[in-house]
């Protein structure tokens, strides 16, 4: 237990230190936007956000798929997991998008394609939640919320097909020429990317560990060894 | 072994049946009798552990194993919607019995229900749903036959009746499971009797005397007395659970597989018969669309260019949301009397369960928009009859229709299911949607077969993507269901 309690602190420090030199960069490295100007530095947050929304969607996927395959609760914990703190990352992007929307645009929200993808993606993981607390029995729970999480996705890509199709107003970050950003701004990106993921990394582990604690409370309650111990 | 999470519903559970046996299992509540004959049943998989049935392992669920099982569960398998004798047909037809109307006459006849034969399920009493249900279970000749607790909602002479029926069929080689809570009566005694209590099995010998089993049966069940297993005369096979191929010719329907394409369209008769009887999807899309139709036209003032400019989303979201409905009634109704586990129960691919559903259901969306098409050209100024346009709604209500069979079958088993459906669809349809308004419009503005070919192509990837996953996945949707 300690040596758990000790890796935990060290990722928290971990991610802290991380966070503070992303910050530091964000706002002392990296350069000043020209035609954006400091509302751009949302930026470095907006897009680390909107990778961890997608890359929890992704471990929610494979955590579905190997639950379907070979079964295993620790499979269906990971899923879940992993889309309880992808819908706050996909949260958060769709705050910071709105945020740097306003000043740059001249509205809190456009219909223009990637907001609608990022709203989307916002939607089909609260699905994904809503349906966990629907179905009384667990197993069952479990096994939909697989299905559903590797049905939805499949349509992700599609989603992301249709940014090449509809006319968009968004920056373009990455075009097919080359980077529209400077090296700095690309580190910072870079570091930004880190930042989050660690967090996400952590994120992850500590949700996986109360459900790993539920159930094993929930076994001990059954049991009757939880009363007994505590009788006393 | 089988557990739910952190309970455990059996646990050690080590038995072998014989061939033309009759088993009867008692125990509490909660004991693991239905568990335990779920499992048998191939409707559930142990968590650990193997069952043999037939000499297969059952956890291929493979269709020879189910074609051999008869399974009478707590809820009827049957279809209100439609008539007995509709029901034992359907069923006749998906076990493939060869003489499946003599079959289905001759078992409404014995089990005293010909009269009413014509008549709705859902008009049936509890006690004649219960023997229709027990006709559906021996219609294709078990040669194991699974009852749980199949004396419920039963009258005297009823229960007699089917004790008489079981025996019957038992004594021609049928192998025999049966749930019960009590033991009165001469049909059990001699017969192997198998006392459960939570999950395990506690007691295993024939059944001599009723009254001394009952006070043996309450010292077992408050645990003031343990049993020694195995019992005498009935040996454990060192090989695990096993039920080998019976010895004895059993009068088991032999048919072979019924074909993949005959599978699905036994599935989508029969769900054009209940709409044809009640026409309750069809209506409530009807309504529905038309509402939606007219609320839209009147909240955004939609006159002139403005209405040919909204006409694609308007009807695109008027059959989504009219398609939420459909979808969900169609699967709430094979839900409702446990009609998908009857489909499990049968010789089916799940695959051709999935296609014979959503095949369905498309039929059903596609019926609704054969009347919202000249509505919203009327409504709209619109030119949506021409052979391009209805090329697009169908390819649209394909992946709709798929993916929205897939998770209706997942919303309504949740409690929020009149919720939930929409919260679950609408964003995977997203991308659908989007493509088929795109594609609606673009021929509106006159671009053309070719000049909308970006979003045709995405709605073809969409469907194919979408019926491939469902496919694969329905399976385990319906599992246990």
């Amino acid at each position: 237990m300690k040596s758990k309690g000790l890796t935990e602190w060290l990722l928290a420090a971990l991610a802290a230190i991380i966070f503070l030199i992303a910050l530091g960069m964000v706002f002392f490295y990296a350069p000043r936007e020209a035609t954006m100007g400091d509302v751009q530095r949302i930026f470095y947050f907006h897009v680390a956000s909107a990778w961890v929304g997608f890359f929890g969607f992704f471990i929610t996927f494979l955590g579905g798929g190997l639950y379907l395959l070979r079964g295993g609760r620790r499979w269906d914990i990971l899923a879940l997991a992993s889309a309880e703190v992808g819908l706050t990352f996909i949260t958060m992007t769709l705050l910071t998008g709105m945020l740097w929307a306003k000043p740059v645009w001249g509205v809190y929200w456009t219909w223009e394609p990637r907001l609608i993808i990022s709203a989307v993606q916002w939607a089909l993981y609260m699905a994904y939640v809503m349906l966990r607390g629907s179905v009384g029995d667990a197993e069952r729970g479990a096994r939909f919320a697989a299905v559903y999480g590797v049905v939805a996705f499949v349509t992700v890509p599609l989603s992301w097909f249709a940014i090449r199709w509809w006319r968009t107003i968004h920056p373009v970050v990455f075009s097919g020429s080359g980077m529209t950003i400077t090296p700095k701004m690309l580190t910072t990106l870079l570091v930004a990317i880190a930042a989050f993921t660690i967090l996400y990394g952590i994120l992850l582990r500590t949700r996986v560990h109360l459900e790993q604690e539920r159930d094993h409370l929930a076994a001990l309650r059954r049991t009757g060894d939880w009363e007994d111990g505590h009788a006393d | 072994m089988k557990t739910f999470g952190p309970r455990t519903a059996l646990s050690g559970v080590n038995l072998r049946v014989e061939a033309g046996e009759w088993l009867t299992l008692v125990g509490p509540n909660g004991a693991g009798k239905t568990t335990l004959l779920r499992i048998l049943a191939t409707l559930a998989l142990p968590t650990s552990g193997e069952v043999h049935l037939f000499g297969l392992n059952s956890r291929r669920r493979d269709t020879a194993i189910r074609r051999q099982l008869g399974f009478l569960s707590h809820r009827s398998l049957l279809y209100d919607d439609l008539t007995a004798a509709q029901n034992l047909a359907f069923y006749g037809r998906v076990y493939g019995v060869s003489d499946g109307p003599a079959r289905s006459a001759v078992m409404l006849d014995r089990l005293h229900l010909a009269a009413r034969q014509d008549d709705l399920v859902a008009t049936y009493s509890r006690g004649m749903q219960q023997r229709l249900a027990v006709a559906r279970a021996l219609l294709h000749r078990p040669r194991l036959l699974l009852l749980d607790e199949p004396y419920t909602g039963l009258d005297l002479l009823a229960a007699e009746s089917l004790t008489r029926l079981l025996a019957e069929i038992n004594a021609a080689g049928c192998t025999i499971l049966l749930s019960t809570h009590t033991l009165e009566g001469g049909a059990f005694l001699g017969r192997r009797t198998l006392v459960l209590r939570q999950g395990r099995v506690i007691h295993d010998a024939p059944l001599n005397n009723a009254t001394a089993f009952a006070a043996l049966y309450r010292r077992l069940v408050a645990g003031e007395c343990s049993d020694t297993l195995p019992p005498p005369g009935v040996a454990l096979p060192a090989d695990g659970n096993a039920l080998p191929a019976p010895t004895r010719d059993a009068p088991t329907e032999q048919g072979g597989a019924l074909p993949f394409w005959r599978q699905i369209w036994a599935i989508v008769a029969k769900d054009l018969a209940a709409e044809m009887r009640t026409r309750e999807i069809l209506g409530a899309m009807f309504v529905f669309a038309v509402l939606a139709l007219l609320i839209f036209s009147f909240a955004l003032d939609l006159r002139g260019a403005a209405a040919r400019a909204a006409a694609p989303g308007v009807l695109w979201c008027a059959i989504a949301f009219a398609g939420t409905l459909g979808l969900s009634r169609s699967l709430a109704r094979e839900q409702h009397s446990g009609g998908l586990t009857g489909l499990l129960l049968a010789p089916l691919d799940p695959a051709a369960i999935f296609l014979g559903k959503a095949l369905g259901n498309l039929l059903f969306m596609l019926t609704l928009e054969i009347v919202l098409l000249p509505l919203g050209t009327l409504l709209f100024d619109v030119s949506l009859l021409n052979l391009e346009m209805v090329g697009i709604f169908l390819m649209g209500t394909v992946g709709y229709a798929a993916v929205g069979t897939l998770l209706a079958a997942i919303a309504v088993n949740t409690r929020a299911r009149e919720v939930l459906m929409p919260i679950l669809l609408l964003p995977l349809v997203a991308p659908l949607l989007i493509a088929a308004v795109r594609a609606t419009g673009g021929l509106l503005e006159g671009l053309g077969w070719a000049g909308i070919a970006v979003w045709r192509h995405w709605l073809v990837v969409y469907n194919l993507l979408i019926v491939a996953v469902s496919m694969l996945t329905f399976g385990y949707v319906v599992e246990d269901s």
